[in-house]
């Protein structure tokens, strides 16, 4: 079942054709490499657009990273814990 | 021709594109999983079990143990939805939604051939496959009701195209409960008539419907023969809603009168929030009480005059619940409310001496809301149920003017 997680991470991110794509991250002292974003949604909060990324590890471990441009700031909010 | 777009079993299909480890197994999309509440979504891995939308989650548990249970994302679903309306105007200008995850598509000219109209609904499921990785089952049909009803014969990724004859041939053996429209208490009223299957009621006589149902009995005979004049209104028309209604399943069966009225506060600031950004004031407020029995109460009553402002809202809701609520703990409580109208442009004074005050404070506190986010003002006076609460409206009730955790329940 899915975890829920909400901690700030470090996250490697690219932007391409305007877009934002993130690459890796830094959780639990170990880089997960993101192998395929199969989801990208937003949400508002109030004036401020917070992206949600649905991605998948190299494993084939799945987590839910959110983009918060109020921080700037990355917060992983879910991992698949199996 | 119309095509009504049904999107396959949508929340749990999206949450498999989203997390491929999902695909192929039973998932039952809900609230908070760690919490009760109902089934929102099953996969069509999870239906076999008897599990459906609707139900309790202790009882899909029972009937589906091993389901993944996956908290619901309403963003994502409604992006997807969007982004699907969009995919649609490009095969035809004219599209209604008919819900967060079906739409009516309307072909004109050479297209108005239900053969024509099958090719291009094969063409439309595989854009949303190849686009969006879900699958999408097509009705084909003369009219709204035809297509509607045909999307129901063959799913998931169905397509079926019925022009009058064939609709006929398929759904006049059937039990009348298969008519769009007839839920269990019309059928139980049909039944009475010795109507049992769809056939018997385009069969049956005008005046004996009229007799029964009023009005919408000629029209039921009729659409059982497969007729419907209902136009289709593109979405880019607009269409006024005719009610906005919050509810809420709460995380532990309550009798506690102070929460209770917590939460229709909560729900009345929602609905009156939702009727101000979108441009609406309303007449009649509906407040629905589910106990743990899974009795269902709703009442309404109706104002003088058009409102959006959460406490008249509010104090009729209370109202409602202090009158119809017996002290059986409390599972589900709704606020709807409905006969609306756009608001107008100057504020309509015969309802509230202070209302010019009450609405410049309550354009002031949606500013702040806007730019902050919607928790980002909260009462004092329901800090008493901060813990159980996820946002907390503003305007509180008094915790001073009643004693704390006092009842009342109906006599």
């Amino acid at each position: 079942m899915f975890e829920s997680l909400n901690e700030p991470v470090d996250v490697l991110t690219v932007f391409l054709d305007g877009r934002m794509r993130p690459l890796r991250f830094r959780w639990k002292g170990r880089v997960v490499r993101v192998s395929k974003v199969t989801g990208e949604w937003n949400r508002r909060e109030g004036s401020s657009r917070l992206t949600f990324f649905s991605v998948e590890g190299a494993g084939s471990e799945t987590y839910e990273l959110c983009y918060d441009p109020r921080g700037p700031s990355w917060i992983l909010c879910k991992a698949w814990s199996g | 021709m119309i095509l009504l777009v049904d999107m396959d079993a949508f929340f749990a299909s999206v949450e498999q594109m989203k997390h491929p480890h999902l695909r192929g197994q039973p998932v039952i999309v809900c609230g908070d999983p760690s919490r009760r509440g109902v089934v929102t979504a099953a996969s069509y891995e999870a239906r076999p079990t008897g599990v459906r939308a609707g139900m309790p989650l202790q009882e899909a548990r029972r009937l589906c143990p091993h389901a993944h249970y996956v908290e619901g994302n309403p963003d994502v679903y409604v992006e997807i939805s969007l982004r699907l309306l969009e995919l649609y105007t490009t095969f035809t200008p004219d599209v209604e939604p008919f819900s967060v995850d079906e739409a009516f598509l309307g072909l004109k000219g050479s297209r108005d051939t239900l053969a024509l109209a099958t090719e291009w609904a094969r063409e439309i499921q595989s854009a949303i496959s190849e686009r969006f990785h879900l699958g999408a089952t097509i009705g084909v049909g003369p009219n709204k009701l035809i297509a509607k009803m045909a999307s129901g014969v063959s799913k998931p990724r169905g397509l079926t195209p019925l022009d009058v004859e064939a609709f006929r041939r398929h759904f006049w053996p059937l039990p009348v409960r298969e008519m769009w429209g007839v839920g269990e208490q019309l059928m139980g009223r049909l039944e009475k008539l010795g109507i049992r299957t769809v056939g018997d009621l385009a069969h049956a006589e005008a005046h004996v419907l009229e007799g029964a149902f009023g009005i919408i009995g000629p029209q039921l005979k009729e659409a059982a023969g497969g007729a419907d004049d209902t136009p289709l209104v593109p979405y880019h028309q607009g269409v006024d809603p005719k009610s906005m209604g919050h509810e809420v399943t709460l995380s532990e069966d309550s009798r506690d009168a102070t929460h209770l009225e917590g939460m229709v506060l909560r729900l009345s600031d929602q609905v009156s929030r939702r009727l101000r950004s979108e441009g609406f004031v309303g007449r009649t407020v509906s407040l629905k009480l589910r106990d743990s029995r899974f009795v269902t109460r709703l009442r309404q009553r109706t104002l003088n005059g058009f409102t959006a402002d959460h406490r008249a809202i509010f104090s009729i809701a209370r109202d409602l619940l202090r009158e119809q609520w017996d002290g059986e703990p409390v599972r589900l409580i709704g606020v709807t409310v409905s006969q609306l109208e756009r608001r107008p442009p100057e504020p309509q004074s015969e309802l509230f001496r202070d209302e010019t005050r009450r609405e410049t404070l309550s354009s002031a506190l949606d500013r702040v809301r806007d730019k902050l986010g919607e928790s980002s003002l909260v009462p004092a006076g329901t800090l008493a149920h901060s813990s159980r609460l996820s946002h907390v409206p503003f305007g509180a009730v008094s915790p001073r003017s009643r004693p704390r955790g006092s009842a009342w329940p109906r006599s």
